[in-house]
This record gives structure tokens, sequence and C-alpha cells, in this order.
């Protein structure tokens, strides 16, 4: 065959393809694949027209040979159709093919290494495996389940965790919102001192714990220390040990440390608020207390959502923090799950039931993520 | 409903070591029920006098008087002021009822029943009352733009104070808001700032307008003063469209000499000129006289005629304008629609004595202004002195 006759060819079935594609509306398939090499193809036919104008022959038969097929697929629209659609499934599953180089190890990794665990963990649950040995995988039942319920520390530690959750996340929240408010006030050395209210953050848990555990001793302590300078040596507790004062200076240190976040979320999402809002509230009458509660601070809804999520999720394994104040036996008033579930299962080496709780874990967490990731997807901004 | 008004009202921004004056020394008194319309281009400073009155913006230094008390020093909460802002500024998470509710809520204690009354008559004179229950993110641009004023309405408050309120809307849109809005604004009776750069709703909405450039004021005069008896230049080419044509001239004698035309003046004139020798010659484009060439014989002893050549016309429909060019610059005229004028010839001119504006050429100040014994008739609705 000639190179000029096989160059022909070639013309006549990118024609023919471009004609089916816009009789079986198809054209959107390429786009997908991604504009600027679809821009290129349209240029390469533009060219391929123009070149074959210089040979009257050749243009004539291509344009026959168009208009032939299209009153073909007029006709036989239905077979067509199946074929096109044939073809482009292949190629779609060519392209999922194509890609798997890059998806497939982190799916394969992800889900041993994630779900796999999980699932394990939940069949270790079902078992009753505690000390050394093998679990027993014959004889699967709740019975971990059951136990908790008549375990008086697992209520308190279920207790103590929902309590950090809700008076943590609220008072992290409340004080980022405050120091937000502040920041934005155009205020002269703002980032100065929005970089030292997120400075905590940057910090490790081991050192915000052991730096609270300083401020927090009975007789050196800053807390103390201040409280007597100022004469209410009364109010002066020995606030680590007393079971009243414990979960709260689990609950304070952590606020402290996670507030500068909110605090940079807040921020963000009162700088998306026009000020055009605070002013049309001020000229029509509201004190600025009313205007950030009735105009502002309804607007930051998302902001507080995408921060609540995360500091809950962090307060359900505020692991690290406690077990450095207090090692794995805080007693029934700073109890938390994550630690219990440590105690049990490292400590005392009951895995099965170490494992139940990691799973009222594992749930906890979801319910509080699944909603919100749901709600993102449905939004499209997933 | 009262009076407003402002007394040497100035405002200064540093700007690191600089100080940049973006009001300077306004004096102006807008009357019960005006509607005063504060206009000039882009930084001139009106935003700026509007939310100072409005208690956004501090005052540097001088007085506002709103029947007859100084509130310069008050809060926005106390002022009693309503505003529409240029983007409107609903708040997004209320509904319709709520943006409009919300002033009468926070700046008043009437009862609720009461409020909701008065918001829905108002959302009936503004025809939305039918979008009560809805977001501002579900309704269009021009329902936007009721609901803000509704907004300002239902408060009824001593004054209203709007921002470029029209322009975000689409022209159509624009010009017919431009009507609506001017008639609302007769029926409330309320007194009215209404700041924009667009000469054209100055013109046609204001009972007077305020012309502000570089922070200073310029004039304040009814539409038609503005516009025929312009105090400056700057008046007389910001007012006005297509604008008006400027020539600078120096006097000699009799007559002004510009380049590519000489142009005598009568006793009368000349007197107003003074000894000034340098000036700027204004004339609006619909008072130039295009002569046809069948007539052009007729003009050839008028000293105020004389050949120049056409660049390029516009046609409008019922006007077109026509592009001049001199031996150095280029001049505007407006025709009749019928009057056709070709591009690429030559063809005569002619500026009658009583349409010209002279200005000094130093100070910019308007030395003589047109004559209004032609005009008279048009204006009579509309007294000019």
């Amino acid at each position: 065959m000639s190179p000029s006759r096989s160059r022909f060819r070639h013309r006549v079935r990118r024609v023919r393809e471009r004609v089916i594609s816009l009789v079986t509306g198809s054209g959107s398939d390429r786009r997908e694949r991604g504009n600027s090499s679809n821009g290129r193809r349209d240029q390469g036919d533009s060219e391929d027209l123009a070149a074959a104008g210089t040979d009257e022959s050749a243009r004539d038969s291509v344009r026959t040979n168009g208009t032939a097929r299209v009153a073909a697929d007029g006709g036989t629209a239905t077979s067509t159709g199946f074929r096109v659609r044939d073809r482009l499934d292949r190629l779609r599953f060519n392209e999922t093919l194509q890609a798997a180089l890059f998806w497939v190890p982190p799916a394969l990794l992800m889900g041993w290494f994630v779900y796999g665990a999980i699932s394990w963990n939940f069949v270790i649950s079902l078992t009753d495996w505690s000390g050394l040995g093998q679990p027993d995988y014959a004889s699967l039942n709740l019975e971990m389940y059951w136990r908790m319920l008549d375990d008086r520390s697992f209520i308190a530690a279920a207790r103590n965790t929902v309590a950090l959750l809700v008076v943590f996340t609220g008072g992290a929240l409340v004080v980022g919102l405050l120091l937000a408010i502040l920041v934005d006030q155009d205020i002269r050395f703002e980032n100065t001192f929005r970089t030292i209210y997120l400075l905590p953050m940057s910090l490790s848990f081991v050192v915000t714990a052991i730096f609270w555990a300083w401020m927090y001793n009975p007789e050196t302590g800053m807390i103390n220390v201040v409280l007597r300078g100022l004469g209410l040596e009364v109010f002066a507790m020995n606030w680590m040990s007393d079971p009243r004062t414990k979960l709260a200076t689990i609950i304070v240190a952590l606020t402290w440390q996670f507030s500068g976040y909110c605090m940079i979320v807040y921020l963000a999402g009162l700088r998306a608020i026009p000020d055009e809002h605070y002013e049309a509230a001020k000229v029509d009458g509201a004190s600025t207390v009313r205007m950030y509660w009735r105009v502002i601070i309804p607007q930051l809804r998302a902001a507080t959502t995408s921060a609540a999520v995360v500091l809950m999720v962090f307060a359900l394994k505020a692991f690290d923090f406690i077990f450095v104040m207090y090692g794995t036996t805080p007693g029934p008033s700073a109890d938390i799950l994550a630690i219990m579930m440590f105690r049990e299962a490292f400590a005392r080496t009951n895995w099965a039931y170490g494992s139940a709780i990691a799973m009222v874990l594992f749930l906890m967490a979801l319910a509080i993520i699944a909603p919100y990731i749901y709600v993102q997807y449905r939004r499209g901004e997933l | 409903m009262a009076t407003l008004e402002l007394q040497n009202l100035t405002k200064r921004f540093a700007d690191g070591s600089d100080e940049i004056v973006a009001v300077d020394d306004v004096s102006l008194e807008v009357g019960d029920g005006e509607f005063l319309v504060l206009v000039g281009p882009s930084g001139c400073g009106k935003s700026t006098t509007l939310r100072m009155i409005a208690g956004l913006e501090s005052v540097t230094s001088g007085t506002i008087l709103l029947d007859e008390e100084p509130i310069g020093d008050r809060p926005p909460q106390r002022r009693d002021i309503a505003m529409v802002f240029q983007n409107y500024a609903l708040y997004p998470h209320m509904t319709v009822r709520g943006n409009m509710r919300f002033g009468l809520e926070e700046s008043t204690n009437v009862a609720d029943d009461e409020i909701e009354q008065t918001v829905t008559e108002t959302a009936r004179m503004l025809e939305i009352d039918a979008l009560l229950d809805r977001h501002p993110r579900d309704l269009s641009g021009g329902q936007q733009q009721r609901v803000a004023l509704g907004r300002a309405i239902v408060r009824d408050p001593q004054a209203f104070l709007m921002d470029e309120p029209l322009s975000n809307l689409d022209a159509r849109l624009r010009a017919e808001m431009r009507t609506e809005l001017k008639r609302l604004q007769g029926d409330l009776d309320v007194t009215t700032i209404y700041v924009t750069h667009d000469q054209t709703e100055a013109m046609t909405m204001g009972d007077r307008i305020a012309i502000l450039n570089d922070g200073r004021l310029q004039q304040v005069a009814t539409p038609l003063e503005c516009y025929h008896r312009p105090a400056n230049l700057f008046v007389a080419g910001f007012i006005g469209e297509p604008s008006m044509n400027f020539f600078d001239v120096t006097r000699t004698d009799g007559q002004l000499v510009a380049t590519g035309f000489e142009y005598p003046l009568s006793p009368s004139t000349l007197e107003a000129v003074g000894d000034r020798t340098d000036l700027v010659l204004g004339i609006r484009p619909e008072d130039i006289e295009v002569v046809e060439p069948s007539r052009a014989a007729n003009y050839d002893g008028e000293s105020h005629a004389f050949d120049a050549n056409v660049d390029v016309v516009e046609p409008m429909g019922d006007e077109n304008n026509v592009y001049f060019t001199l031996e150095d610059g280029s001049f505007t005229a407006t025709v009749h629609g019928f009057h056709s004028v070709d591009a690429g010839t030559r063809v005569t001119v002619r500026f009658p004595e009583s349409a010209i504006h002279l200005f000094d050429a130093e100070t910019g100040e308007a030395v003589h202004n047109r004559s209004l014994e032609d005009v008279a008739d048009e204006t009579r609705t509309q007294p000019l002195d």
C-alpha cells in the first residue's frame, strides 16, 4: 500500500469516528478524557482536511464516505449505538486498567492495614482471647460486649469520654471563636498574635502534658502559686489528684492546645464574610454583641462543623496526653475509653475485651464523621 | 424625615507617613424629603462621605447635622439612618422576612405582630410578598435589590443612604429600577442621599446633584443647572453623554484663536471674559450645527462656521454621533438620526455663540455659560436660578 493511500484511509476512519460520535452524542466521553487532547485532535483534523484540500479527488471521496456514513447511522441507530457503547466500555476498562498501577498499591495497603486490621480486630472481639496463647476462632459470640454493660470501670470511662468530648469540643470552639473575633478586629501585630495562639497546636501532646503537669503541681505549680499570691489559698487544690478536678485538668489543657486551631478555622470563616454584613447590621441598629450573635456567628456554621469534627475525633483518642499525665491507671474520674482499651489489652492481656472496647471507640468515631462526610459528599465538596 | 446638613466635612486617611485627603471640606444641605445624588468619578470621596454620614467611617473634622442635631459622634446604631449597599449585604442565613425584620427588631421595641404587618405591607409595595420565605441565594439580582430596599424602608428612618445600589443590575433592569426608585422615594418622602458614578442616574433621579472630584465639592445644583450652567470645566465634562467638547483658545482682540479656527465674540461675551487671555471654549455635541452640503453656501460669510473632516459616524437610531477631526484635535457632534453624514467627507459646522461656554484655562472656573433664552421653553418647569 502506498503511503498516500494509507494516509487517506486513516483520514476516512477519523472522519467516520467523528460522525459517529456526533450522531450518538458520545462526544462528552472524549471531552472527559481531557480538553487539551481534544483540542489537539480537532486541530489535527482541520489540518488533515486542509491537506486534503490540495488533493481534490481525495477530499471528494472523504466527503462522500462521510455522508454515506451519516445516512447509514441514521438508519441503524440502535445497533450502532450498542457497538459504540461496547467500544467505549472497553475503552473505559482499558483506562481503569492503565490507571491500576497508581491505585492498586495504595488500595491494597489501605485495605490490608486499615480495613483488614479493623475487621480482624472485630473478629478478635468476638472471641474470648486473653493471656498468652492463640485466639480460638471456633466459638464467636458477643460476650465481651455484654461484659461491658456490667463493668463499672467501662461505664465510668465511657461517661468520661463523652464528657471530655462535649466539654472539650465546646470549650475549644468558644475560646477559638473569641480569639478569632479579637484577632479579626484589625489589631496591631495581628500576625504575631495569630502565631502565638496557634503555637500550642504545634507542640507534641507529650510536651503539653508535662508542661501542664508542672502548672498543676500543688506545691510549685504556677496555678497554685498565683492563687496563693492573690490570697486565694482556699482555692489552691491538688488539681491532678483530686477526683473532682482530674477530668477538668485534662479538658483545660487540651482546650489550651486546640483553641488556636479553632481560631484559625474561624478566622478563615470570618474573613469570608463581607464587611458589608457587619456594616449593614450596625446601621440596622444591632449592638456589637447582637451583630455577632445574629448575623456573623450563624454564618460560621461550616467552620464550626469542620472544626468540631476534628476536635471530637481527637477527643476520642486523646490517649497520649492522659497516658503521659496519669499512666494507664488514671482512676475512675479521669479514665477514658482509649486508655481503658490500652490497659485491658496490653497491661492485662485481655485481648478480646480490649478489642471490643476498640470497636466501641471506632463506632463512636464513625458516628461523628460519617454524617459529616455524607453531607459533604451530597454537596459535592468531596 | 429630616434635613441633613454637612458642615466642612473632612476625612483624612493615614497612608504610612503620607496623608490622603479623601473628603475635603464638603458643606452641603439636603432638604427634608429631598433626593440628593452624590456623583463623581471613582475615588472622588463620594462613598467615604456617605459612610461618614452612616457612621461607618470616623469624621476627621466637620459636623454632620441630622434634623439639626449633630450625629457625628454617635455610633451607626444610634443615627436612625438606613443604608442600601452596593452588594445588597443581605444576610444569607435569614429568609427575606428575617432580613426585613432584623432592623426593626434590633432598633425598636415594636411588638412582634406590628413588625410582621410592616414587613408584609412593605413587601407588598415592592412586589416581593411572594418571596418572603425564600433565602437571598434563591433570588435574582433584581429581587435581592428589592429586598435590600425593603429592609431600609421598613425601618422608616430619618434618612436613606444608598451606595450605588443599581450598579450590579443589568442595563434594562437598572433603567426600570431607576424609575421605580425615584417614584418610591417620592411616595415615601424620605430624605435620601444617593451615591453613584453614573451621570445618567444622577441626571434622571436627583432633585439636586452634588458633584465631587478629588474630595472637593464642585457644584450642587439641579440636574439641568449642572448641565447648562456648569460651575467649572470638571462639571461641564462630567455631566452629559457624549461629553462637552473643549478647545484650548487664546483671546486676541475681539476673537478667540484656536488651532483650526477663529471665533469672534460678541461684546457682551467679551465683557464676561474680562482681561483673561487663556480660555477653554466648550460646546455640547447637540449644539453644534452640522450643515448639509446643499446649504453650505449660505454659511460662507458666517463667522462662527468652518469646515471639518468627518472621521467616524455612529448611528444610534434616534441620533447620530459624528466624530470630527480638526488640524489638531477632534470633537463630537450629535445630529438627528435622519440627517446622514458620510465618514471621510468635509462638511461645514457651526458653533452658535448662544451655546458656547467659556472657562478660565488656569482655574477651570466658568466665566461665561450658554445663554438660556432658546432653551427657556423646555426648562420652564425647572427654574434655573
